[in-house]
Protein backbone atom coordinates (compact mmCIF):
# COMPACT_ATOMS: atom_id res chain seq x y z
CA UNK A 1 0.00 0.00 0.00
CA UNK A 2 2.73 2.68 1.29
CA UNK A 3 4.74 1.37 -2.00
CA UNK A 4 1.98 1.93 -4.34
CA UNK A 5 1.18 5.24 -3.15
CA UNK A 6 5.02 6.24 -2.80
CA UNK A 7 5.40 4.88 -7.22
CA UNK A 8 1.56 7.50 -7.46
CA UNK A 9 3.73 10.01 -6.45
CA UNK A 10 6.97 9.08 -7.99
CA UNK A 11 5.34 8.87 -11.65
CA UNK A 12 3.20 12.63 -10.93
CA UNK A 13 6.54 14.24 -10.63
CA UNK A 14 7.60 13.00 -13.83
CA UNK A 15 4.46 13.09 -15.88
CA UNK A 16 2.63 15.69 -13.78
CA UNK A 17 -0.94 13.70 -13.48
CA UNK A 18 -3.76 16.24 -11.24
CA UNK A 19 -6.86 13.68 -11.72
CA UNK A 20 -5.55 11.39 -8.54
CA UNK A 21 -7.36 12.67 -5.38
CA UNK A 22 -4.96 11.64 -2.69
CA UNK A 23 -6.52 11.85 0.78
CA UNK A 24 -4.95 11.28 3.96
CA UNK A 25 -6.39 10.55 7.37
CA UNK A 26 -4.34 11.16 10.63
CA UNK A 27 -6.10 11.04 13.92
CA UNK A 28 -5.37 11.50 17.47
CA UNK A 29 -6.84 11.17 20.80
CA UNK A 30 -6.36 11.48 24.61
CA UNK A 31 -7.67 9.83 27.29
CA UNK A 32 -7.47 11.10 30.36
CA UNK A 33 -8.71 10.68 33.88
CA UNK A 34 -7.89 12.95 36.84
CA UNK A 35 -9.55 14.17 40.23
CA UNK A 36 -9.12 16.95 42.78
CA UNK A 37 -7.71 15.89 46.27
CA UNK A 38 -10.24 17.58 48.35
CA UNK A 39 -13.95 17.89 48.13
CA UNK A 40 -13.35 21.96 48.56
CA UNK A 41 -11.03 22.05 45.69
CA UNK A 42 -11.96 21.96 41.98
CA UNK A 43 -9.28 22.88 38.74
CA UNK A 44 -9.70 22.47 35.48
CA UNK A 45 -13.25 20.84 35.40
CA UNK A 46 -11.93 18.00 37.97
CA UNK A 47 -14.08 17.86 41.47
CA UNK A 48 -13.10 14.99 44.29
CA UNK A 49 -14.62 12.11 42.18
CA UNK A 50 -12.57 10.73 39.48
CA UNK A 51 -13.61 11.84 35.93
CA UNK A 52 -12.76 10.37 32.58
CA UNK A 53 -14.84 12.96 30.77
CA UNK A 54 -13.36 16.01 31.13
CA UNK A 55 -10.38 16.53 29.23
CA UNK A 56 -10.33 13.28 26.77
CA UNK A 57 -11.22 13.83 23.16
CA UNK A 58 -11.26 12.09 19.64
CA UNK A 59 -10.20 13.33 16.59
CA UNK A 60 -9.82 12.64 12.98
CA UNK A 61 -8.26 14.95 10.21
CA UNK A 62 -8.41 14.48 6.45
CA UNK A 63 -6.93 16.02 4.26
CA UNK A 64 -7.22 15.93 0.31
CA UNK A 65 -4.99 17.17 -2.21
CA UNK A 66 -6.95 18.03 -5.32
CA UNK A 67 -3.61 18.48 -7.42
CA UNK A 68 -2.91 21.99 -8.93
CA UNK A 69 -1.80 23.20 -5.56
CA UNK A 70 -5.02 23.07 -3.76
CA UNK A 71 -6.14 20.64 -0.96
CA UNK A 72 -8.80 20.63 1.66
CA UNK A 73 -7.92 20.30 5.59
CA UNK A 74 -10.73 19.14 7.42
CA UNK A 75 -10.62 18.33 11.63
CA UNK A 76 -13.68 17.02 13.57
CA UNK A 77 -13.31 16.71 17.08
CA UNK A 78 -15.55 15.17 19.63
CA UNK A 79 -14.79 16.10 23.34
CA UNK A 80 -15.44 14.61 26.55
CA UNK A 81 -16.49 17.65 28.09
CA UNK A 82 -18.81 18.51 25.18
CA UNK A 83 -20.05 14.36 25.41
CA UNK A 84 -17.91 13.40 22.40
CA UNK A 85 -20.41 15.60 19.89
CA UNK A 86 -18.70 15.47 16.62
CA UNK A 87 -17.60 19.07 15.48
CA UNK A 88 -15.39 20.38 12.88
CA UNK A 89 -12.73 22.00 14.88
CA UNK A 90 -11.08 23.64 11.86
CA UNK A 91 -12.15 23.21 8.18
CA UNK A 92 -9.99 25.04 5.40
CA UNK A 93 -8.60 25.31 1.76
CA UNK A 94 -5.19 25.34 1.33
CA UNK A 95 -3.18 27.01 -2.37
CA UNK A 96 -0.17 26.91 -2.49
CA UNK A 97 0.77 30.34 -4.41
CA UNK A 98 4.67 29.31 -4.13
CA UNK A 99 6.91 27.04 -2.30
CA UNK A 100 7.29 29.23 0.36
CA UNK A 101 3.80 30.98 0.46
CA UNK A 102 0.48 29.30 1.43
CA UNK A 103 -3.05 31.02 1.64
CA UNK A 104 -5.48 28.91 3.62
CA UNK A 105 -9.23 29.99 3.80
CA UNK A 106 -11.55 28.78 5.86
CA UNK A 107 -12.64 27.84 9.68
CA UNK A 108 -8.94 28.28 11.27
CA UNK A 109 -7.18 28.11 14.43
CA UNK A 110 -6.59 31.58 15.75
CA UNK A 111 -2.42 31.49 16.23
CA UNK A 112 -2.55 33.11 19.90
CA UNK A 113 0.03 30.93 21.19
CA UNK A 114 3.02 28.94 20.44
CA UNK A 115 0.71 25.75 20.64
CA UNK A 116 -2.31 27.09 19.19
CA UNK A 117 -2.45 24.80 16.37
CA UNK A 118 -1.56 22.09 18.01
CA UNK A 119 -2.85 22.23 21.68
CA UNK A 120 -5.26 19.66 21.27
CA UNK A 121 -2.65 17.36 20.03
CA UNK A 122 -1.31 16.03 23.44
CA UNK A 123 1.03 14.07 22.09
CA UNK A 124 3.05 16.82 20.49
CA UNK A 125 4.23 18.31 24.04
CA UNK A 126 5.63 17.26 27.13
CA UNK A 127 2.64 18.30 29.40
CA UNK A 128 -0.69 16.33 30.26
CA UNK A 129 -2.36 19.89 29.29
CA UNK A 130 -1.15 23.38 27.96
CA UNK A 131 -0.77 25.47 30.88
CA UNK A 132 -4.06 26.84 31.29
CA UNK A 133 -2.98 30.09 32.82
CA UNK A 134 -2.02 31.10 29.55
CA UNK A 135 -4.20 29.43 26.96
CA UNK A 136 -7.14 29.97 28.61
CA UNK A 137 -8.82 32.80 26.58
CA UNK A 138 -11.99 31.02 26.38
CA UNK A 139 -11.49 31.17 22.40
CA UNK A 140 -10.08 29.53 19.81
CA UNK A 141 -10.42 29.45 16.35
CA UNK A 142 -12.16 31.86 13.97
CA UNK A 143 -13.51 32.02 10.30
CA UNK A 144 -11.20 33.92 7.71
CA UNK A 145 -8.29 33.68 5.65
CA UNK A 146 -3.99 33.48 6.93
CA UNK A 147 -1.27 33.48 4.71
CA UNK A 148 2.21 31.21 5.70
CA UNK A 149 5.31 32.67 4.06
CA UNK A 150 8.44 30.48 5.51
CA UNK A 151 12.30 31.66 4.40
CA UNK A 152 15.71 30.26 5.38
CA UNK A 153 17.56 34.02 6.35
CA UNK A 154 21.24 32.70 7.05
CA UNK A 155 21.12 30.59 9.75
CA UNK A 156 17.18 31.27 10.96
CA UNK A 157 14.24 28.76 10.03
CA UNK A 158 11.91 31.94 9.61
CA UNK A 159 7.86 31.07 9.85
CA UNK A 160 5.55 34.58 9.41
CA UNK A 161 1.67 34.16 9.50
CA UNK A 162 -0.49 37.12 8.59
CA UNK A 163 -4.51 36.41 9.45
CA UNK A 164 -7.66 38.58 8.77
CA UNK A 165 -10.85 36.62 10.05
CA UNK A 166 -13.88 37.04 12.51
CA UNK A 167 -15.57 34.84 15.31
CA UNK A 168 -18.64 34.71 16.67
CA UNK A 169 -19.84 32.07 19.68
CA UNK A 170 -20.80 31.40 22.85
CA UNK A 171 -18.37 32.72 26.06
CA UNK A 172 -19.03 32.94 29.33
CA UNK A 173 -18.67 37.12 31.00
CA UNK A 174 -18.94 37.57 34.61
CA UNK A 175 -19.58 34.13 34.91
CA UNK A 176 -22.73 34.90 33.00
CA UNK A 177 -23.58 33.08 29.24
CA UNK A 178 -22.95 35.57 26.50
CA UNK A 179 -22.76 35.77 23.17
CA UNK A 180 -19.29 37.55 21.22
CA UNK A 181 -18.48 38.87 18.37
CA UNK A 182 -15.09 39.66 17.35
CA UNK A 183 -14.52 41.73 13.72
CA UNK A 184 -11.79 42.49 12.12
CA UNK A 185 -9.61 40.55 13.48
CA UNK A 186 -5.89 40.84 12.58
CA UNK A 187 -2.62 39.43 13.23
CA UNK A 188 0.74 38.49 12.69
CA UNK A 189 2.74 35.77 13.91
CA UNK A 190 6.42 35.24 13.74
CA UNK A 191 8.53 32.69 14.40
CA UNK A 192 12.29 32.36 13.87
CA UNK A 193 13.85 29.41 14.94
CA UNK A 194 17.98 28.05 14.81
CA UNK A 195 19.29 24.94 16.29
CA UNK A 196 18.26 24.37 19.54
CA UNK A 197 15.87 27.51 20.45
CA UNK A 198 13.02 29.76 19.08
CA UNK A 199 11.42 32.87 19.67
CA UNK A 200 7.74 33.67 18.76
CA UNK A 201 5.98 36.83 18.69
CA UNK A 202 1.82 37.48 18.15
CA UNK A 203 0.07 40.29 17.70
CA UNK A 204 -3.04 40.49 17.14
CA UNK A 205 -6.29 43.03 17.29
CA UNK A 206 -10.09 42.64 16.42
CA UNK A 207 -12.98 44.87 17.48
CA UNK A 208 -14.85 42.92 20.40
CA UNK A 209 -18.92 43.14 20.72
CA UNK A 210 -20.45 40.95 23.83
CA UNK A 211 -24.28 40.90 24.17
CA UNK A 212 -24.67 39.14 27.97
CA UNK A 213 -28.39 39.28 28.84
CA UNK A 214 -27.63 39.49 32.59
CA UNK A 215 -25.35 42.60 32.42
CA UNK A 216 -28.82 44.26 30.63
CA UNK A 217 -30.17 45.21 33.76
CA UNK A 218 -27.25 47.25 35.25
CA UNK A 219 -26.98 48.98 31.95
CA UNK A 220 -30.51 49.57 31.46
CA UNK A 221 -30.37 50.95 35.03
CA UNK A 222 -27.13 53.04 34.43
CA UNK A 223 -28.96 54.37 31.58
CA UNK A 224 -31.56 55.56 33.14
CA UNK A 225 -29.85 57.53 36.36
CA UNK A 226 -28.21 59.50 32.92
CA UNK A 227 -24.71 57.93 32.96
CA UNK A 228 -25.00 57.09 28.99
CA UNK A 229 -21.20 57.31 29.37
CA UNK A 230 -20.14 54.99 32.19
CA UNK A 231 -22.32 52.07 30.33
CA UNK A 232 -19.72 52.90 27.15
CA UNK A 233 -16.87 52.67 29.48
CA UNK A 234 -18.15 49.64 30.41
CA UNK A 235 -20.00 47.61 27.73
CA UNK A 236 -18.64 45.27 24.59
CA UNK A 237 -19.71 47.46 21.87
CA UNK A 238 -17.48 47.05 18.93
CA UNK A 239 -14.61 48.07 21.24
CA UNK A 240 -10.87 47.62 20.28
CA UNK A 241 -8.98 44.87 21.45
CA UNK A 242 -5.36 43.99 21.51
CA UNK A 243 -3.18 40.66 22.33
CA UNK A 244 0.45 40.72 22.46
CA UNK A 245 2.28 36.96 23.18
CA UNK A 246 5.92 36.14 23.34
CA UNK A 247 7.23 32.74 23.31
CA UNK A 248 10.87 31.47 23.78
CA UNK A 249 11.88 27.29 23.60
CA UNK A 250 15.32 26.56 24.51
CA UNK A 251 15.14 22.48 23.11
CA UNK A 252 18.78 21.16 23.57
CA UNK A 253 18.19 17.37 23.31
CA UNK A 254 17.80 17.09 26.80
CA UNK A 255 16.69 20.17 28.81
CA UNK A 256 13.50 21.39 27.10
CA UNK A 257 12.41 25.19 28.71
CA UNK A 258 9.81 27.09 27.43
CA UNK A 259 8.33 29.89 28.02
CA UNK A 260 5.41 32.20 27.23
CA UNK A 261 3.93 35.74 27.90
CA UNK A 262 0.99 37.30 27.04
CA UNK A 263 -1.45 40.28 27.54
CA UNK A 264 -4.59 41.40 26.34
CA UNK A 265 -6.56 44.16 26.98
CA UNK A 266 -9.85 45.34 25.51
CA UNK A 267 -10.25 48.89 25.23
CA UNK A 268 -13.34 50.85 26.75
CA UNK A 269 -14.63 47.64 28.48
CA UNK A 270 -15.06 46.04 31.96
CA UNK A 271 -12.19 43.70 30.69
CA UNK A 272 -9.59 43.26 33.03
CA UNK A 273 -6.03 44.29 31.52
CA UNK A 274 -4.65 40.58 31.45
CA UNK A 275 -1.09 39.41 31.94
CA UNK A 276 -0.03 35.95 32.02
CA UNK A 277 2.96 33.99 31.27
CA UNK A 278 4.67 30.52 32.34
CA UNK A 279 8.02 28.82 32.78
CA UNK A 280 7.83 24.61 31.99
CA UNK A 281 11.49 22.61 32.30
CA UNK A 282 11.65 19.60 31.31
CA UNK A 283 14.80 16.84 31.24
CA UNK A 284 14.74 14.17 28.46
CA UNK A 285 15.88 10.27 30.44
CA UNK A 286 15.57 8.70 27.59
CA UNK A 287 11.98 8.07 26.93
CA UNK A 288 10.72 9.41 30.29
CA UNK A 289 10.62 13.47 29.95
CA UNK A 290 9.98 14.82 33.62
CA UNK A 291 9.24 18.66 33.90
CA UNK A 292 8.04 21.46 36.57
CA UNK A 293 6.58 24.47 35.05
CA UNK A 294 5.14 27.81 37.03
CA UNK A 295 2.27 29.74 35.43
CA UNK A 296 0.97 32.90 36.85
CA UNK A 297 -2.12 34.60 36.25
CA UNK A 298 -2.56 38.35 36.58
CA UNK A 299 -5.95 40.01 35.75
CA UNK A 300 -6.10 43.46 36.75
CA UNK A 301 -10.28 45.40 37.37
CA UNK A 302 -10.45 48.37 36.49
CA UNK A 303 -11.90 49.68 39.17
CA UNK A 304 -11.15 53.29 37.58
CA UNK A 305 -14.13 52.68 36.28
CA UNK A 306 -16.37 53.11 39.35
CA UNK A 307 -14.68 55.29 41.36
CA UNK A 308 -15.93 58.52 40.45
CA UNK A 309 -19.37 56.99 40.82
CA UNK A 310 -18.74 56.10 44.41
CA UNK A 311 -20.08 58.54 46.28
CA UNK A 312 -22.68 59.29 43.47
CA UNK A 313 -24.98 56.11 42.56
CA UNK A 314 -27.71 54.20 44.63
CA UNK A 315 -26.28 51.06 46.15
CA UNK A 316 -28.84 49.14 43.93
CA UNK A 317 -27.00 50.43 40.88
CA UNK A 318 -22.81 50.63 42.85
CA UNK A 319 -23.12 47.08 44.01
CA UNK A 320 -23.86 45.53 40.83
CA UNK A 321 -21.36 47.51 39.11
CA UNK A 322 -18.78 47.01 41.74
CA UNK A 323 -19.76 43.09 41.40
CA UNK A 324 -19.17 43.36 37.62
CA UNK A 325 -16.08 45.07 37.17
CA UNK A 326 -14.41 43.28 40.29
CA UNK A 327 -15.05 39.71 38.83
CA UNK A 328 -12.69 40.43 35.86
CA UNK A 329 -9.78 40.25 38.86
CA UNK A 330 -7.32 37.40 38.71
CA UNK A 331 -4.31 36.76 40.63
CA UNK A 332 -3.21 33.07 40.62
CA UNK A 333 -0.03 31.14 41.05
CA UNK A 334 -0.14 27.76 39.30
CA UNK A 335 3.35 24.78 39.94
CA UNK A 336 2.95 21.86 37.71
CA UNK A 337 4.61 18.70 38.08
CA UNK A 338 4.42 15.70 35.71
CA UNK A 339 5.92 13.19 33.33
CA UNK A 340 5.78 12.16 29.55
CA UNK A 341 6.49 8.55 29.27
CA UNK A 342 6.77 7.45 25.32
CA UNK A 343 6.18 3.55 25.90
CA UNK A 344 5.02 2.93 22.45
CA UNK A 345 6.37 4.93 19.43
CA UNK A 346 2.91 6.31 18.75
CA UNK A 347 1.26 6.93 22.39
CA UNK A 348 2.86 8.44 25.43
CA UNK A 349 1.40 8.02 28.75
CA UNK A 350 1.01 11.08 31.24
CA UNK A 351 1.11 12.10 34.88
CA UNK A 352 0.69 15.76 36.14
CA UNK A 353 -0.26 16.76 39.32
CA UNK A 354 -1.41 21.07 39.14
CA UNK A 355 -1.76 23.12 42.69
CA UNK A 356 -3.51 26.85 41.72
CA UNK A 357 -3.28 29.55 44.38
CA UNK A 358 -5.52 32.22 44.10
CA UNK A 359 -3.98 34.98 46.30
CA UNK A 360 -7.65 37.08 45.99
CA UNK A 361 -9.12 34.26 47.98
CA UNK A 362 -6.39 32.56 49.80
CA UNK A 363 -7.79 29.60 48.49
CA UNK A 364 -5.85 26.51 46.94
CA UNK A 365 -6.81 24.03 44.42
CA UNK A 366 -5.45 21.36 42.71
CA UNK A 367 -5.96 18.66 40.14
CA UNK A 368 -4.18 15.24 39.42
CA UNK A 369 -4.70 13.50 36.05
CA UNK A 370 -3.28 10.90 34.24
CA UNK A 371 -3.68 10.02 30.53
CA UNK A 372 -2.61 8.66 27.18
CA UNK A 373 -2.39 10.65 24.07
CA UNK A 374 -1.99 8.89 20.73
CA UNK A 375 -1.75 10.12 17.20
CA UNK A 376 -3.00 7.74 14.51
CA UNK B 1 1.47 -6.12 9.37
CA UNK B 2 2.39 -7.52 11.95
CA UNK B 3 4.22 -9.90 10.36
CA UNK B 4 5.98 -7.80 8.76
CA UNK B 5 6.98 -5.39 11.69
CA UNK B 6 7.74 -8.91 13.20
CA UNK B 7 10.16 -9.96 10.25
CA UNK B 8 11.90 -6.17 10.72
CA UNK B 9 12.79 -6.54 14.31
CA UNK B 10 13.95 -10.06 14.05
CA UNK B 11 16.33 -8.58 10.99
CA UNK B 12 17.13 -5.74 12.54
CA UNK B 13 18.08 -7.75 16.26
CA UNK B 14 19.93 -9.76 13.70
CA UNK B 15 22.18 -7.02 12.28
CA UNK B 16 22.39 -4.33 15.18
CA UNK B 17 26.24 -4.51 15.69
CA UNK B 18 27.14 -4.06 12.67
CA UNK B 19 24.58 -1.09 10.84
CA UNK B 20 24.82 0.55 13.85
CA UNK B 21 28.59 1.38 13.87
CA UNK B 22 28.55 1.96 10.13
CA UNK B 23 28.37 4.93 8.40
CA UNK B 24 24.91 6.06 6.49
CA UNK B 25 25.23 6.64 2.46
CA UNK B 26 22.72 9.16 1.36
CA UNK B 27 21.95 8.57 -1.94
CA UNK B 28 20.44 9.80 -4.74
CA UNK B 29 20.12 9.24 -8.66
CA UNK B 30 23.58 8.83 -10.68
CA UNK B 31 21.75 11.36 -12.91
CA UNK B 32 21.64 14.23 -9.75
CA UNK B 33 25.13 15.66 -9.57
CA UNK B 34 24.16 17.65 -6.02
CA UNK B 35 26.22 17.55 -3.33
CA UNK B 36 24.56 18.25 -0.19
CA UNK B 37 25.77 18.54 3.71
CA UNK B 38 24.44 17.23 6.66
CA UNK B 39 22.25 20.72 7.20
CA UNK B 40 20.64 20.11 3.35
CA UNK B 41 19.72 16.42 4.62
CA UNK B 42 17.85 17.67 7.74
CA UNK B 43 16.02 20.40 6.22
CA UNK B 44 14.90 17.74 3.34
CA UNK B 45 14.06 15.02 5.81
CA UNK B 46 12.29 17.63 8.81
CA UNK B 47 10.25 19.20 5.63
CA UNK B 48 11.69 22.66 5.64
CA UNK B 49 12.97 22.62 2.19
CA UNK B 50 11.36 20.92 -0.39
CA UNK B 51 14.40 21.40 -3.23
CA UNK B 52 17.79 20.53 -3.64
CA UNK B 53 20.64 22.82 -3.11
CA UNK B 54 20.74 23.71 -6.96
CA UNK B 55 16.67 24.27 -6.82
CA UNK B 56 15.64 20.47 -8.41
CA UNK B 57 12.27 19.23 -6.18
CA UNK B 58 13.48 16.54 -3.91
CA UNK B 59 11.45 13.44 -2.55
CA UNK B 60 12.80 11.78 0.52
CA UNK B 61 12.03 8.66 1.58
CA UNK B 62 12.18 7.00 4.79
CA UNK B 63 12.68 3.73 6.10
CA UNK B 64 10.46 2.45 8.52
CA UNK B 65 10.52 3.31 12.32
CA UNK B 66 11.99 0.57 14.44
CA UNK B 67 15.10 -0.20 11.32
CA UNK B 68 18.84 0.49 12.79
CA UNK B 69 19.38 2.24 9.79
CA UNK B 70 16.36 4.99 10.61
CA UNK B 71 17.37 5.27 14.38
CA UNK B 72 21.17 5.92 13.39
CA UNK B 73 20.16 8.34 10.95
CA UNK B 74 17.47 10.31 13.19
CA UNK B 75 20.08 10.54 15.28
CA UNK B 76 22.98 11.57 12.90
CA UNK B 77 21.16 13.08 10.26
CA UNK B 78 18.42 14.79 12.49
CA UNK B 79 20.23 14.71 15.96
CA UNK B 80 16.15 13.80 17.25
CA UNK B 81 15.29 11.00 18.78
CA UNK B 82 12.32 8.68 16.77
CA UNK B 83 10.16 10.04 19.84
CA UNK B 84 11.10 13.51 19.24
CA UNK B 85 10.74 13.30 15.25
CA UNK B 86 7.28 11.67 16.09
CA UNK B 87 5.82 14.63 18.48
CA UNK B 88 7.45 16.99 15.52
CA UNK B 89 5.37 15.73 12.66
CA UNK B 90 2.46 15.30 14.78
CA UNK B 91 2.88 19.10 15.14
CA UNK B 92 2.88 19.57 11.23
CA UNK B 93 0.35 17.14 10.44
CA UNK B 94 -2.25 17.94 12.34
CA UNK B 95 -1.90 21.74 10.78
CA UNK B 96 -1.72 20.56 7.83
CA UNK B 97 1.59 22.00 7.32
CA UNK B 98 3.67 18.86 6.19
CA UNK B 99 3.57 15.17 5.95
CA UNK B 100 6.46 13.10 6.75
CA UNK B 101 8.68 11.30 4.02
CA UNK B 102 7.58 7.95 3.04
CA UNK B 103 8.22 4.96 4.53
CA UNK B 104 9.57 1.82 3.00
CA UNK B 105 10.57 -1.44 4.87
CA UNK B 106 13.69 -2.53 3.12
CA UNK B 107 16.86 -0.78 2.01
CA UNK B 108 16.15 -2.63 -1.52
CA UNK B 109 13.55 -0.77 -1.86
CA UNK B 110 15.13 2.97 -0.98
CA UNK B 111 17.95 1.69 -3.71
CA UNK B 112 14.94 0.94 -6.76
CA UNK B 113 12.97 3.95 -5.83
CA UNK B 114 16.01 6.10 -6.06
CA UNK B 115 17.27 4.38 -9.47
CA UNK B 116 13.72 5.41 -10.83
CA UNK B 117 13.53 8.92 -10.07
CA UNK B 118 15.87 11.75 -9.81
CA UNK B 119 14.21 13.82 -7.58
CA UNK B 120 14.31 11.10 -5.09
CA UNK B 121 16.40 11.13 -2.08
CA UNK B 122 16.83 8.31 0.36
CA UNK B 123 19.72 6.13 2.74
CA UNK B 124 20.99 3.33 3.39
CA UNK B 125 23.84 1.08 5.24
CA UNK B 126 26.95 2.16 3.25
CA UNK B 127 27.95 -1.09 2.51
CA UNK B 128 24.46 -1.74 1.15
CA UNK B 129 24.83 1.15 -1.68
CA UNK B 130 25.32 -0.45 -4.99
CA UNK B 131 26.10 1.51 -8.69
CA UNK B 132 22.31 2.21 -9.37
CA UNK B 133 22.17 5.01 -7.13
CA UNK B 134 24.96 7.91 -5.84
CA UNK B 135 26.51 8.58 -2.73
CA UNK B 136 25.30 12.80 -2.56
CA UNK B 137 26.85 12.43 1.70
CA UNK B 138 28.09 9.99 3.90
CA UNK B 139 27.68 9.97 7.51
CA UNK B 140 29.84 8.28 9.18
Amino acid sequence: MRKSLLVISALSLTVSMTCLADIQINGFASIKAGTSTGSDKTLYGYTDTIDFKNESLFAIQVRSDLGDKLSVTAQVMGRGSNDFDARFEWAFLTYELTESMRINAGRLRTPFYRYSDFMDVGFAYDWLRVPQGVYGLGFNNLEGLSLYHTAHLGEFDSTLQLLLGSYSGDISLAGNPASADIKNIAGVTWELERGWWSVRTAYLSGKVSIDAPALAPLFTGLTQAGLPGLVAALDFNDDQSEFIGLGITLDQGDWVLISEYNRINVKNSFFAKRENYYLSLGYRFDSITPFVSFEREDHRSKSAIYQPYTTVLPPQLLQPLIAVVESQSVDTKTWNLGLRYDFHPAAALKAQYSNEKNTLTDNRNDAFAVGVDIVF
Amino acid sequence: MNFRCISIMVASLALSASVLAESLAIVVHPANATDLTTEDVSRLYLGRARTFPNGESAVPINLAEGMLARESFDQRALSRSSAQLKAYWSKLVFTGKGTPPQEVDSHEEVLKLVATNPSIIGYVPASAADERVRIAIQLD
